[in-house]
């Protein structure tokens, strides 16, 4: 935890302890009184025994800074426990109550910070007399609305979560719910709004002071003093100056202290250039592979493709030593389970990876061109028109404010340099040719109006648009319903075969695999397993985790409550995977060698059937073997 | 639907003034006392009340303070015999020539710094624009004021410190009485602006649609200025809403601070002398600016967002 | 109030949970509602399986927490045990609805991140004061090591393991039906089959009676006894799953069928058994709503709504035209 935080934090907090710590121990502290007149000569600068120089009445500044802090931060500090505890529990009631109750409170809310707040502040305190309690419930009372919509925020968004539902299935009543499920999950964005809230109190205690509207005088105040420090602000600067660098210092700390405790909960980072090229890491002893890959004029190859992820927990190995060949007319499918990397490849292999903290290595070339040498302008080029690209889910694959017609029409106005009436027109065309009925009428729509197999066929459409030569389609159906991805699956292929493409088909769902494929690779912690062609590699698998991928999912025609054969464990930890074979912790057939030495892509009777695995032969014989696999709690279910 | 949102903009208007005009004249100080004096008889009092209908029940009072401000008359002040609506039309223009430059110097600088910022999230240029803007946003108004006038008109002698020149005088001396209040004022907005805008900017350069635009080849600057922009700035349109409040705040401060004859200084000389009607004018008036900028608000929205245009 | 039929449920003694013409509708604003799940029927009888499969939007989901009276259904009736449970109020639902426990997809969203396995899975006994004896049981029941799993939050684990942690905490307290919505969905298949091993065998050791929701019908028919298939808030066909798969009658099963792929069916490509998109849930077709895609539609499927009948020994289906059974013998394996 604390390294997240960063130092920012840590010296933030210092400072605001610091501050708080002499404003409590003022009176122990060896400082003049703060309205102890000239115990130095008026306005002079900063000296040993003035740190901050003194006033024009000759009192000490820093005396004066010191106690000022008691009012500012006692405000500060105050106001948010009295924010906080109005304003929380309504917030809670509103968020997870909702109907009637949450219309109430946030109809009260919005009429609330219709009122002009500092303006209030301001007549209320003048009329009621300008006093520490004063001040204090008045700023207290409005920040009340901030932090009741703030709660129910983040109220609303827990209560719906299944959590909460379980807890109601157990049996637990409300106030429980409330009090276990839900206020621990508040409790994070309240503490970050908790310091940011003492920032705005500290601000506006000090415009009330600086009116002339907060404690008065003789009691010293952050805004009191500015306002005095004006008068003599020609001559000594640092009247003014003092009390400003500290109130500055303060507020910036309270903010930063809860922009870090939110932050906690923040997304990561990303950036928008291709990252720069920096060499991956050596590949692990032993993985060579044995075969040579087919140099020449293939219409796409990757060479030993590598990248890693630079991260906290160390360096993920993401891709490491990925290499294929894909010919025009082909369709190549990557299975492996999910984090095996397959994303990643495909990514990689079009550049669109995140800028920071990313290592790669390897070629990737298109008809002999290696694209990851080129430079940006010129692989947008390529990227436009030769390779196109479909993703999973159809939801988030198009932009939400822009019409259909503008997305689809984009690429033809950019790269095949069509006017609107030519690319409107194209893209119609475009529409109705993946199979959308009045596709005129589906250009003006917005995404959000369209269903989720519409939409995925206008991505479908825009990635052909400019006539790729190869299709990358990363799980296109998995977010579909079946009926629906039936359809979808069929569409593209008959798209592969109407334009002559190649196409790159990831999927986790063998059956599709072994549907649509020409060619398979199968993917195990960022390593080729097994590759080649579909019949092959499902007939006679050579490698075991192929064969327990097969052999996991039930299938339609085996009859009702047939024992599934049982994979154990899970996927390595790509920062930290396990030596030789990466499968060995799994594998039924692994033996002691296979702890230590990896084994190399070989190849199998099949020409480019290819295998990484030792012992080839026991595949198929798990049955003949009949071990137990010791796995993180599998059953020991018999058959 | 806009109807629905009228009427419910009426009612928030009804309950703010009428809290406003229970609260402030359930506050202790006695008007009478302001007038009169301190040494005034209580048959002298017993009178003014009733000719000011000071002894009317409050309700009755304030429908026809509210009949009176369906006709734009917001009563005339007890103190100084000017009609309060009069009193504010005259200060209104300085108030909003201050917000409007405000604004505009907010968003002006904060759209560019928000996109350069994300652009480059976390590298150099981004770290060292986040941790300027917050820094601006740290700074209270009236620290920013001290400083800029310490600098600009005390030690280099640019900028005068405080007075105000109307438009209708002279363009230009207006524009330099009104700059250093703006950047005054707008200078924390912008830091405000440009974060929000930055961190909207950053998920949604995360978002698939955006890496599948690259993926079509299409140059940085069209992604980020066609493809990002509009779908990020849903918090910057709700944030400039949302901190009128602050910034109406802060025109009382500047108005003070740079003596520049506004409606914020207004309303603090009115509270000074317990003039009751002038501050319950401006509050009306403030209010009516706030509500009425959250319904442009909501109407942007839509212009921004169809999802929420077809909701 | 024309529902789907309830000619297919059994007689009220014989069965553990009785669902009697459900309806749940959401507004949709503008005075318009969603009419996600309307009037479906099923039973399950004590120790067995009732598999629910249908696509997104068919109202599976829906109807699991309609059972659970979260939130409570608009109509119709649920009787666990003979005893009715809409209309329950505050202590007596409370009392009765631990007796359901629930089993969710989203292996993430089911846990609260900031508790610890231990106070998870023990929250039910502590709700009840029952003593937290059967906590190490239930966590080593599901393959978790009590000693190393109970001090550890959800996000040290992986997604297969809170889905262990889940079950576990549904089943602490012992429940009667624990309903599955969609509980493998977000796993890999290697986990997926961990976990439905799991789950069969918890069901024998336990005796448990389950309501397995998913939309992947091999899934489905794997683990289920009987299999209920829904359109669009209504029911189509129930059947066991070995002859739903072999003699599919109704025609939206025999598409959902022919659109797996590498089926090893003999069926006729999906594409001729289904076109389309499914229609809003908020404005439904009249008549069987799986009109606007059915190949065999014709005019009086607009006009009247099918219902339940029985076509076989153990097979029901609501369609005016269901389809010849297309195959005999078991199919290929
Ligand atoms: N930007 C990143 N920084 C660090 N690690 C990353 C990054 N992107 C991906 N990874 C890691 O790389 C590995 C491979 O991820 P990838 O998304 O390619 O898997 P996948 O096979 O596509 O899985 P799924 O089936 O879930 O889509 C994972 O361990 C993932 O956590
Ligand atoms: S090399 Fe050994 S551990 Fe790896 S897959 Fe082959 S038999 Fe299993
Ligand atoms: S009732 Fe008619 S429309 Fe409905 S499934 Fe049967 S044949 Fe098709
Ligand atoms: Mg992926």
């Amino acid at each position: 935890m604390p390294r997240r935080l960063g130092w920012g934090f840590w010296i933030s907090a210092a400072w605001i302890a610091l501050v708080l710590g002499a404003a409590l121990a003022a009176d122990l502290l060896p400082l003049p009184r703060y309205d102890e007149t000239l115990v130095g000569p008026p306005q002079a600068g900063p000296s040993l025994a003035h740190p901050f120089g003194t006033d024009g009445l000759g009192r000490d500044v820093l005396s004066r800074v010191v106690y000022g802090a008691r009012v500012s931060l006692g405000v500060g500090v105050g106001a948010v426990l009295l924010g906080l505890l109005v304003g929380a529990p309504l917030g809670v009631l509103a968020g997870y109550r909702g109907r009637a109750t949450d219309s109430v409170i946030m109809a009260f809310n919005d009429i609330a910070l219709a009122f002009p707040s500092l303006v209030f502040a301001l007549a209320v305190v003048a009329f009621a007399g300008a006093s520490l309690t004063n001040v204090l419930i008045v700023l207290g009372v409005l920040g009340v609305p901030a932090w009741t919509r703030l709660i129910r925020g983040a109220t609303l968004s827990f209560a719906g979560r299944e959590f909460v539902i379980a807890a109601r299935a157990l049996g637990a009543r409300d106030r429980r719910i409330l009090l276990r499920e839900i206020t621990p999950n508040v409790a994070v964005p309240a503490a970050s709004y908790a310091f940011i809230g003492m920032a705005i109190a500290v601000v506006a205690e000090g415009s009330l002071a600086f009116l002339g509207l907060s404690v008065q005088a003789p009691t010293p105040t952050w805004g009191g003093l500015i306002n005095e420090g004006r008068a003599v602000m020609d001559n000594a600067p640092f009247v003014v100056l003092a009390p400003s660098l500290v109130m500055f210092l303060t507020v910036l700390s309270f903010n930063v202290v809860g922009d870090r405790l939110r932050a906690l909960t923040d997304v990561r980072q990303s950036g928008l250039e291709p990252g720069r090229r920096a060499p991956a890491l050596a590949p692990a002893a032993g993985s060579r592979t044995t075969v040579v890959e087919r140099a020449g004029d293939a219409l796409l190859q990757v060479r030993d493709l590598r990248t890693h992820f630079v991260t906290g927990r160390g360096v993920v190995r993401a891709v490491d030593g990925v290499s294929f060949t894909l010919e025009r007319g082909r369709t190549l499918a990557v299975v492996g389970e999910s984090g095996s990397g397959k994303t990643v490849l495909i990514r990689s292999v079009l550049g669109l990876l995140p800028g920071a903290g990313v290592l790669r290595d390897g070629e990737v070339l298109l008809e002999g061109r290696d694209l990851t040498t080129l430079p940006p302008k010129e692989l947008r080029g390529v990227l436009g028109t030769r390779l196109a690209t479909v993703f999973q889910d159809p939801m988030t694959a198009l932009n939400p404010v822009r019409t259909v017609g503008t997305q689809v029409m984009e690429p033809l106005r950019v790269h095949l340099g069509m006017k609107r009436r030519q690319a409107r027109a194209a893209a119609a065309e475009l529409l109705s040719s993946v199979g959308i009925p009045e596709p005129a009428r589906v250009l003006r729509r917005y995404p959000h109006q369209l269903s989720g197999g519409m939409r995925q066929r206008v991505t479908i459409a825009m990635a052909l648009s400019c006539g790729p030569d190869v299709l990358f389609a990363d799980e296109p159906t998995t977010a579909l319903d079946v009926t629906i991805q039936d359809q979808v699956l069929r569409l593209i292929h008959r798209q592969r075969q109407e334009h002559d493409m190649a196409m790159v088909l990831v999927s986790h769902d063998l059956a599709v695999v072994a549907q649509w494929a020409d060619e398979v690779l199968v993917m195990y912690a960022g390593r080729v397993v097994e590759r080649g062609p579909a019949e092959a590699l499902f007939e006679r698998t050579r490698m075991p985790y192929t064969e327990a991928l097969l052999r996991a999912v039930p299938r339609l025609a085996d009859p009702a409550h047939q024992p599934l054969r049982l994979l154990g464990g899970r996927p390595p930890d790509l920062a930290n995977p396990p030596s030789g074979c990466a499968f060995s912790p799994r594998c039924p057939y692994a033996r002691e060698r296979c702890g230590t030495e990896a084994p190399p892509l070989a190849e199998a009777e099949t020409p480019g059937h290819l295998y990484a695995c030792w012992y080839p032969e026991l595949v198929g014989r798990e049955r003949e073997i009949d071990r137990e696999i010791d796995t993180e709690g599998v059953d020991t279910r018999g058959r | 639907m806009i109807l629905l949102r009228l009427v419910r903009l009426l009612v928030v208007l009804l309950v703010v003034t009428f809290l406003s005009y229970v609260l402030l004249n359930l506050l202790p100080g006695d008007p009478t006392t302001q007038i009169l004096g301190l040494s005034a008889s209580e048959e002298a009092r017993a009178q003014l009340r009733a000719e000011l209908s000071l002894d009317q029940p409050l309700t009755v009072r304030y429908l026809g303070w509210l009949g009176g401000l369906v006709t734009g008359d917001l009563g005339t002040s007890y103190i100084t015999s000017v009609p309060v609506a009069e009193a504010l039309a005259e200060r209104l223009p300085v108030t909003l020539e201050l917000l409007v430059a405000a604004q505009l110097i907010a968003l002006g600088l904060a759209v560019p710094v928000g996109v350069a910022a994300a652009r480059r999230a976390g590298r150099t240029l981004d770290q060292v624009l986040t941790t300027l803007s917050f820094g601006l946003l740290s700074t209270p108004v009236f620290v920013l004021g001290v400083v800029l006038i310490l600098i600009f008109a005390v030690k280099l002698q640019v900028l005068p410190a405080t007075g105000w020149t109307p438009i209708s005088l002279d363009l230009g001396w207006n524009l330099t009485s009104v700059l250093l209040p703006a950047v005054t004022l707008g200078c924390g907005q912008m830091a405000v602006y440009a974060r929000l805008l930055r961190t909207d900017l950053i998920a949604t350069l995360q978002e698939d649609y955006i890496t599948l635009a690259r993926a079509r080849g299409l140059s940085p600057r069209r992604i980020l200025w066609r493809h990002a922009l509009r779908p990020s700035a849903i918090s910057l349109v709700t944030a400039v809403g949302l901190n009128l409040g602050a910034l109406i705040g802060g025109t009382v401060i500047i108005e003070t601070l740079f003596g520049l004859p506004g409606v914020g200084r207004l309303i603090v000389d009115s509270i000074f002398s317990r003039d009751y009607l002038t501050v319950q004018g401006g509050v009306v008036l403030i209010s009516v600016g706030y509500v009425l900028v959250n319904f442009a608000v909501d109407l942007v929205y839509a212009a921004v967002d169809p999802r929420i245009r077809h909701a | 109030m024309a529902g789907s039929g309830s000619a297919h449920l059994r007689a009220p003694e014989e069965v553990l949970l009785r669902v009697e013409d459900l309806v749940v509708e959401f507004p949709a604003g503008r005075g318009r509602r969603v009419h996600a799940v309307s009037g479906v029927s099923f039973d399950v009888a004590r120790g067995e399986t009732l598999g629910i499969v249908g696509e997104s939007g068919c109202g599976k989901s829906t109807a699991a927490r309609a059972l659970m009276q979260l939130p409570a259904p608009l109509g119709g009736s649920i009787r666990l045990d003979g005893v009715e449970l809409t209309g329950l109020r505050g202590e007596t639902l409370r009392r009765t609805r631990r007796r359901l426990q629930m089993i969710f997809q989203d292996p993430i969203s089911s846990l609260n991140p900031r508790r610890r396995v231990r106070d998870i899975v023990a929250e039910g006994p502590r709700v009840w004061g029952t003593g937290e004896d059967r906590v190490d049981e239930m966590l080593e029941a599901v393959g978790l090591d009590p000693a190393t799993a109970s001090d550890r939050r959800p996000h040290e684990f992986s997604g297969g393991q809170c889905q262990r942690i889940s079950i576990a905490r549904a089943l602490v307290l012992d429940p009667e039906v624990v309903i599955c919505d969609e509980p493998v969905s977000a796993l890999d298949v290697s986990v997926q089959a961990q976990i439905l091993s799991l789950l069969e065998e918890l069901k024998k050791r336990y005796g448990l009676t389950l309501v397995f929701i998913a939309h992947d019908l091999a899934v489905v028919k794997n683990i289920s006894d009987r299999v209920l298939v829904m359109y669009l808030g209504k029911t189509c066909e129930l059947a066991s799953g070995d002859t739903l798969v072999r003699r599919p009658a109704h025609p939206y099963t025999r598409a959902l069928l022919a659109s797996v792929p590498r089926s090893g069916l003999d069926l006729p490509p999906a594409d001729r058994l289904i076109s389309g998109e499914p229609p809003s849930p908020v404005t439904p077709p009249s008549g069987c709503r799986f009109r606007t895609r059915c190949p065999a539609a014709a005019p009086r499927c607009a006009a009247e709504e099918p219902l339940m009948r029985r076509i076989g020994p153990d097979q029901w289906v609501a369609c005016h035209h269901p389809q010849a059974p297309t195959q005999q013998g078991p199919p290929v394996s």
